[in-house]
C-alpha cells in the first residue's frame, strides 16, 4: 500500500464518516439507523487503520516522519477520541467535529501529495524516534478534541448540554497537556543524544515551548477559578497555537535556520 | 454574600496588578536594552552562578516562611502573578519564534531590542528572574508543611523550577565545541564558535575511519540549459532497483542492471562489481524519448571518476548520491589515565563520554561524502547537566502523577454523566 493508493483509500473513509455521522445526527429515536451510523463511522477509521499499517510495512520505517505523515495519524486517531468520549460520558456531538477535523487532514495530504521516501535520516535513527512523536501525536490529538469540545461550547447554547460539555473539553485539554509535557521532555532528553544539547531554541523547539505555556496558562487560569465559559475561548483558541508549532513554523521566517526539517525535495 | 464579592474582586484586582507588572517588565527591559545598545545579558561563570543560584534559593525560602501571610508576597506567590508571566514568557518567545535568532538578522528596530537575540536579553531575563521568584515561592508553600497530596503538584513545579534555574545559570559553564579530525592523523585541540578560540582538549583522539552507509540512488532528468533536476516523485527515495521501470515527462526508463559498487574494466570498457572501496554505483538504462530509443550506463560519480550520464534528446539521464543512511567514525581516544587509549565508534544519536567531555558524530566532507576523510565531531561539556535532569525527571514523574489524578477524575465525571 502506497501513497499512489491513498486518496481512493481516503476517500473511502470520509464518505464512510459522512454518510454514517448523517445517519447517526438524523437517527432520533431510531436506534437501528443509530448503530447503522456508528458502524460505518468506525468503519471509515478502520479503513485509515488499514492503511496505515500497510504503508508502515511499504515504507520499512515508521510512518512518523514528515507532516503529512504524522496528518495521518491525526486523521485516524481523532475520530476514535470521540467515539471514546461518546462511549465514556455519553457525549455523542463531539464525534462529528472529530470526523470533520480527520477529514480535513485527509483533504489536506491528497491535495498536497508528498515526496514518497523510504530514507531515515541518521538524526532520526533512535529508540526515542517513536515514543517522542507518538506522545506529542497523542497530545495534538486530545487538544484538537478539546479545542472542537470548547467551540461546540462556544456556538451551541451552553445550557442545553449543561456542565458536561464544558467538562469534557476541560479534561481532554488536562490529558493533551500531559502529553504535551511528555512530548517536551522526551524531545529534550533526545535533543542531548543526537545534537549534543537538550534546548537550542531552535524555531520548533521555541514554538513547542510557547504551545506548552499557552496551555500551562489554562491550567492555571482554571486553578484561579477563572469563569470556565472565558475558559471556552482559550481552549478554542489555543489549539491554533498548537498548528502553528505542529506545522505553521515551517513557514515563518525563524524555520531557515531550523535543525528540524525532515521534508524533503 | 459580602464575603463572596471580596474575595472575587481580591482575585481581580491581583489579575489586574499582575498584568501590569508583566508589562511593566517587559517594557523595562526593552528599555534597557534600548539606552544599553542591546548588549544583553550576561550571566556569571563558575563558581560565581552556584553563589548566586545559592543565594537567590535562600532569599525565596526566607521570604516565603518569614512573609507568608504578608498580602504583598502572597500575591508575588500567587497564581495571577504567575500566569500573567507565563504569558508574558510566551509573548517574548513569540518573538523568538518568528524572528530568525541570529547575530544582525532582522530589522534593525528589531535589533536595536535584541528581538533578534531575544532568550539572552533583559526583557527575557527578568521575566524568568520574576518567574522563578513566582514559582519558588508557592513550592515553599507547598512544601512547608508537607503533605502527601502536594506531592504530584511539589515533583512537577520543584522539577521545573531545577530545570530552568539550572539550566539558565548553568548555559555560563556550557562548552560546545568542533573537533576536526583527519583520518589517519590525531588531534587534541578543538574550536569554540561561541568565542572564537582554540582550546586543549584533556584527552586526544586519533580517526582510523570513517566510514558510510548511503541509501540506494535514484533517477533524474537534468536539463543543462534550464539548470533543472527533474525527479520522479514516485521513484525517489525508493532507490533504483533492477527490473524498476519508471516515466515521467515524456521519458520511459527500464533499469536492465544495477550494480551498487562497480569499477569500469579498462580492457572491455564495462563496468564491472568492484571489491575496492573506490566502487561507485552504476545502472544499465534502457528506454525510450517520445518514442526515440536509447540505452547506456549511468553512475554516480566520485572524487576519483567522473559521472557517466545517458543523454536523453536535450537533457541527460543521471544517477543521483542516495541520502546518508549511517555514518561513523572509528576513533582511538587517549587520556592521561588510559595511555593505551579506547577504541570507539561516534554516530549520530550514539555519544560517547570522557573526562567530562560527550563526543558527538556531527558531520564530515559533504563534497566528498562517504570518501570524505575528514570527520566533524562535536564535544560538549556540561557540568550542570546532572542537575537539570534531576529536573525532567521530577517533571515525568509529577507528569506520571498528573496523569494519573486526570484519568480518576475521567471516571468521577463519567458517572455523573451516567447518572
Amino acid at each position: 500500500m502506497t501513497l499512489v493508493e491513498f486518496p481512493y483509500m481516503a476517500k473511502g473513509a470520509m464518505v464512510f464518516w459522512g454518510i454514517g455521522s448523517l445517519l447517526s445526527a438524523f437517527s432520533a429515536k431510531e436506534r437501528v439507523l443509530k448503530v447503522l451510523g456508528m458502524g460505518l463511522m468506525m468503519a471509515g477509521t478502520a479503513i485509515m487503520v488499514f492503511f496505515l499499517i500497510a504503508f508502515w510495512m511499504e515504507l520499512d520505517r515508521p510512518p512518523l516522519r514528515t507532516l503529512g505523515e504524522t496528518r495521518l495519524w491525526y486523521a485516524t486517531l481523532i475520530p476514535v477520541v470521540g467515539f471514546l468520549v461518546e462511549y465514556r460520558w455519553k457525549i455523542n456531538w463531539l464525534k462529528y467535529y472529530c470526523v470533520a477535523l480527520a477529514s480535513f487532514f485527509l483533504w489536506v495530504n491528497i491535495r498536497f501529495p508528498e515526496v514518497y521516501d523510504k530514507t531515515l535520516m541518521p538524526a532520526l535513527q533512535s529508540v526515542w524516534f517513536i515514543p517522542h512523536v507518538v506522545v506529542y501525536l497523542v497530545g495534538y490529538v486530545l487538544l484538537a478534541a478539546s479545542s472542537a469540545a470548547a467551540w461546540h461550547s462556544i456556538f451551541r447554547n451552553r445550557l442545553s448540554e449543561g456542565k458536561n460539555g464544558l467538562e469534557v473539553g476541560h479534561y481532554l485539554a488536562l490529558l493533551g497537556f500531559v502529553f504535551l509535557t511528555f512530548g517536551l521532555v522526551f524531545g529534550a532528553l533526545w535533543a542531548k543524544e543526537a545534537w549534543g544539547h537538550y534546548w537550542t531554541w531552535d524555531p520548533k523547539e521555541t514554538w513547542a515551548l510557547i504551545a506548552w505555556l499557552v496551555y500551562l496558562g489554562y491550567m492555571h487560569a482554571n486553578s484561579a477559578k477563572v469563569d470556565r465559559n472565558k475558559l471556552q475561548w482559550y481552549l478554542a483558541l489555543a489549539f491554533l497555537v498548537l498548528l502553528v508549532s505542529w506545522f505553521g513554523v515551517n513557514y515563518l521566517p525563524s524555520a531557515q535556520s531550523s535543525v528540524h526539517t525532515y521534508q524533503t525535495g | 454574600m459580602g464575603s463572596k464579592g471580596e474575595k472575587r474582586s481580591v482575585v481581580s484586582w491581583s489579575f489586574r496588578e499582575g498584568v501590569i507588572f508583566s508589562v511593566m517588565l517587559v517594557g523595562i527591559g526593552f528599555l534597557i536594552e534600548a539606552v544599553l545598545g542591546a548588549q544583553g545579558v550576561v550571566l556569571p561563570s563558575w563558581p560565581r552562578n552556584v553563589w548566586v543560584l545559592f543565594l537567590f534559593s535562600a532569599y525565596i525560602v526566607v521570604v516565603a516562611l518569614v512573609l507568608r501571610e504578608n498580602s504583598f508576597v502572597k500575591w508575588l506567590g500567587g497564581i495571577p502573578l504567575g500566569l500573567c508571566l507565563i504569558i508574558a514568557i510566551a509573548v517574548l518567545s513569540l518573538f523568538g519564534g518568528v524572528l530568525p535568532q541570529e547575530a544582525g538578522a532582522g530589522p534593525s528596530w528589531a535589533q536595536s531590542l535584541r528581538l533578534n537575540n531575544v532568550f539572552s536579553s533583559w526583557p527575557f531575563a527578568l521575566t524568568v528572574f520574576f518567574f522563578l521568584f513566582n514559582l519558588g515561592l508557592s513550592l515553599v508553600w507547598k512544601t512547608v508543611p508537607f503533605k502527601s497530596s502536594n506531592l504530584q503538584f511539589v515533583l512537577f513545579h520543584a522539577g521545573f523550577w531545577i530545570a530552568l534555574a539550572c539550566g539558565l545559570t548553568g548555559s555560563a559553564d556550557l562548552q560546545r565545541v568542533i573537533i576536526p579530525l583527519y583520518e589517519g592523523r590525531s588531534t587534541d585541540r578543538a574550536y569554540n564558535s561561541a568565542s572564537k578560540t582554540m582550546i586543549d582538549l584533556p584527552f586526544s583522539i586519533y580517526l582510523n575511519d570513517f566510514k558510510m552507509e548511503e541509501y540506494e540512488p535514484w533517477l533524474a532528468l537534468y536539463d543543462p540549459k534550464k539548470d533543472k533536476v527533474e525527479v520522479d516523485e514516485s521513484a525517489k527515495g525508493s532507490g533504483v532497483a533492477e527490473g524498476m521501470v519508471v516515466s515521467w515527462h515524456g521519458v520511459e526508463v527500464t533499469v536492465e542492471k544495477f550494480l551498487p559498487l562497480a569499477i569500469v574494466d579498462d580492457g572491455t570498457g564495462v563496468p564491472v562489481p568492484a571489491e575496492t572501496g573506490r566502487g561507485v554505483p552504476y545502472a544499465l538504462l534502457s528506454g525510450n524519448d517520445n518514442g526515440e530509443p536509447f540505452s547506456g550506463w549511468v553512475s554516480t560519480g566520485s572524487p576519483f571518476e567522473k559521472p557517466v550520464f545517458v543523454e536523453v534528446g536535450n537533457r541527460l539521464l543521471i544517477l543521483v548520491n542516495g541520502s546518508p543512511k549511517k555514518f561513523r567514525s572509528e576513533v582511538t581516544i587517549r587520556s592521561g589515565k588510559e595511555g593505551d587509549g579506547r577504541s570507539e565508534a561516534l554516530e549520530v544519536n550514539k555519544p560517547v563520554s570522557i573526562e567530562g567531555w560527550t563526543l558527538y558524530q556531527m558531520g564530515y566532507d559533504e563534497k566528498s561524502g562517504k570518501w570524505s576523510e575528514l570527520s566533524l565531531v562535536e564535544g560538549v561539556r556540561d557540568p550542570w547537566l546532572p542537575v537539570v535532569y534531576v529536573g525532567f525527571f521530577m517533571i515525568l514523574a509529577g507528569n506520571t502523577l498528573f496523569f494519573w489524578k486526570g484519568i480518576r477524575k475521567k471516571q468521577l465525571i463519567g458517572k455523573e454523566a451516567g447518572n
